[in-house]
Parts: structure tokens; C-alpha cells; sequence
């Protein structure tokens, strides 16, 4: 059994990467391999936004990433630069950078790139879905 | 080593076979899957069903690729199949 | 350790992409990754001298590919191809890069662990 990363970087809503990324974790979980984090990064992070909130016959993207994180127990890491410029920022970011509110889905967490880094080092593969 | 480049995107079909190398594979997924037909596919290519189930042309891409060495891999497959190869390519 | 190639395609400024992929690079060379940089097809306008993207108040990255080689970057590749279709020569380029034919820009990638885009 292998143990996989994931970076994403497609925009949630506009593009299929978050929906093709959500289905390879899902697969991979039931065919018994192990999902080490997955990496937020670019317009990727938006989907992170606990804001997020498409019409009810769609998809809720960060929902169904929440669900995933907290069933299966994955790590999904968003980068801390490429959220800041975003507007998605966390209790802990938003003090130190002067911001008001928050606005990260409590199932993700905030972070540096070194924790990208970190999972390829760590994992068997990693997989883009741009 | 091996590698598996990933397309998702069909207009850069020529970019992405022009990197690869003889051994390399190529797996078509979302966007990309329309690409099936294409000419100059000579190396292994793989198409994700599901990404063509997606948009209607399951039946049609089957029929058409009878006679062609393009396999039709579901997402079990698509998992497994990057174990299969040393790494992953997102060509983007 | 494992070795990281990171494949620069877009043009300057119309996507930000290319910057974002920059912060992927240097992380990887303060993880001492030996990294490979490759710049082809349209990404070889990244290394084009004389950017002013500050005329459109678009932060500059040029420069940073120029400081590649502090962080420990030194294996900087350009696509000879692509820079004759955009009828460019070495010269037009910041001086950082050595031309590479197809061949070898599919060699690069094949010998390296990890191949990154954005």
C-alpha cells in the first residue's frame, strides 16, 4: 500500500482540478493507500474559504474536502503567502497581519511551503491537479 | 526513470508529447479525454472513463478506439497506474 | 536526496503563475533538493531582459530568476527551439541559462524525482 500527496492548485468552481483531486484521494482511501496531506496552493487555497457557498443542487467543495479531512483524518494544508493574498486567513493570521475576521474552514490549517516540501519527501507520490 | 505525464487540458496535447521520453505514459483526464482521436499518440496513452462518461462520449471513444492501443482506465486504475511508474508529471 | 525539475511555460504577467512556482523552487533549494530549472515553449519569455511589468504596477520577478544562483540554483536550462520561434538569441536573455535542444530538456525530466508546473 503506498502512501500519497496531493498538490492542488486549480481554482475551485471554475475548473474540474478540485473535483478530479477529491475523487483521486477518495479512490485511493478505498483501495487502501494512505493520503499523507494535501497541498493547497495558487488560486487552490480559495477553496478553503468557510465562506464558500455555491446553490444548494452543487457541490460544496470545502465541505466535501472538510468531510474527507475529518473521516479519514488527512492533513490538508493551505500555503500561508498564496492565502494571505487571497483574502483566506485564519484567527492566528489575521491578528498578525492587522486583518479583520477569518474565514479558513476549521478542517484546514495554515502553513508554510516547507510543508509541501515536507510530503514529497514523505510520500511514495505526488500528484498535481492544476 | 518512468514517468506518467497527466494532460487536462487538450490544447497542449503537442507541448506535453514533445517532453516525454520513449518508456513515458500519457493518461488523459478531464478536458484532455477529447483528445483521444488524435494522430500522433504513438506512445502508451491512457484515457479516464470516468472524464468521458462525464461528457457523453464513453460509447463513441470505445467504438472508435477498437482498433487503437489507447486504454480506458477508471480512477481505481488511474491510482494504481501511478504506482506503476516512478513518478507523475501534471503537464499544466 | 531527491532531485526536483521545476518547468517554467507561461508568458510573464498574463498568468502569475510563474511567480508562484519561483517560492516552490526556493523552498526546494533551502530543503538542499538539487533543483533543476527549465524555462520552454512561451516560459522562455520569463528570462526576457528589461521587463517593466512595473509599468502596469505588476510586481517585478525577473529579478529573482537572476538571484537563482544564491539559492543554490544552478542548473538553469533554456529551449533553444522556442527562443528561435520567438526570434530571440541568448542575448536578449538575462545571462543565467544555458540552451538546451528537445532532447534535452525530455532527458532533464526523465533523470529528475519530482517535475513541478503551475
Amino acid at each position: 500500500m503506498a502512501i500519497f500527496s496531493l498538490l492542488v492548485t486549480a481554482t475551485p468552481y471554475s475548473a474540474q482540478g478540485q473535483f478530479s483531486a477529491l475523487q483521486f484521494v477518495r479512490v485511493a482511501i478505498n483501495n487502501g493507500h494512505s493520503i499523507k496531506r494535501v497541498f493547497f496552493y495558487a488560486d487552490g487555497v480559495l477553496v478553503a474559504s468557510r465562506l464558500n457557498h455555491p446553490p444548494s443542487d452543487e457541490i460544496n467543495l470545502t465541505k466535501a474536502w472538510a468531510k474527507l479531512a475529518i473521516e479519514q483524518d488527512i492533513d490538508l494544508v493551505v500555503c500561508v503567502t498564496a492565502a494571505l493574498k487571497r483574502g483566506i486567513t485564519n484567527h492566528a493570521e489575521a491578528e498578525r497581519n492587522a486583518l479583520t475576521g477569518e474565514n479558513l474552514d476549521p478542517a484546514f490549517e495554515i502553513s508554510g511551503l516547507g510543508q509541501l516540501t515536507e510530503a514529497m519527501l514523505e510520500s511514495d507520490r505526488l500528484i498535481t491537479f492544476g | 526513470m518512468k514517468s506518467l505525464f497527466i494532460l487536462n487540458n487538450p490544447t497542449k496535447l503537442d507541448a506535453c508529447l514533445n517532453a516525454m521520453s520513449t518508456q513515458d505514459g500519457l493518461l488523459l483526464i478531464e478536458d484532455a479525454v477529447i483528445a483521444t482521436h488524435h494522430s500522433g499518440l504513438s506512445c502508451v496513452t491512457y484515457a479516464l472513463e470516468e472524464d468521458l462518461i462525464a461528457r457523453g462520449l464513453s460509447q463513441l471513444v470505445k467504438q472508435h478506439l477498437v482498433n487503437s492501443n489507447i486504454k480506458i482506465i477508471d480512477y481505481t486504475q488511474f491510482v494504481e497506474l501511478t504506482l506503476q511508474y516512478d513518478k507523475t508529471v501534471s503537464w499544466l | 536526496m531527491k532531485s526536483i525539475c521545476i518547468i517554467f511555460n507561461k508568458v510573464p504577467y498574463g498568468s502569475q503563475s510563474s511567480r508562484e512556482l519561483l517560492d516552490i523552487a526556493l523552498m526546494a533549494a533551502a530543503f538542499d533538493m538539487p533543483i533543476k530549472a527549465l524555462f520552454i515553449e512561451q516560459g522562455v519569455l520569463q528570462l526576457i531582459n528589461k521587463q517593466q511589468p512595473e509599468v502596469l504596477d505588476i510586481k517585478n520577478h525577473s529579478a529573482t530568476f537572476k538571484a537563482l544562483e544564491l539559492y543554490g540554483i544552478e542548473e538553469i536550462y533554456v529551449d533553444a527551439n522556442a527562443l528561435n520561434n520567438y526570434q530571440l538569441t541568448h542575448d536578449d536573455l538575462m545571462p543565467i541559462a544555458e540552451l538546451i535542444d528537445n532532447n534535452a530538456i525530455s532527458e532533464h525530466i526523465q533523470q529528475s524525482d519530482f517535475v513541478l508546473m503551475l
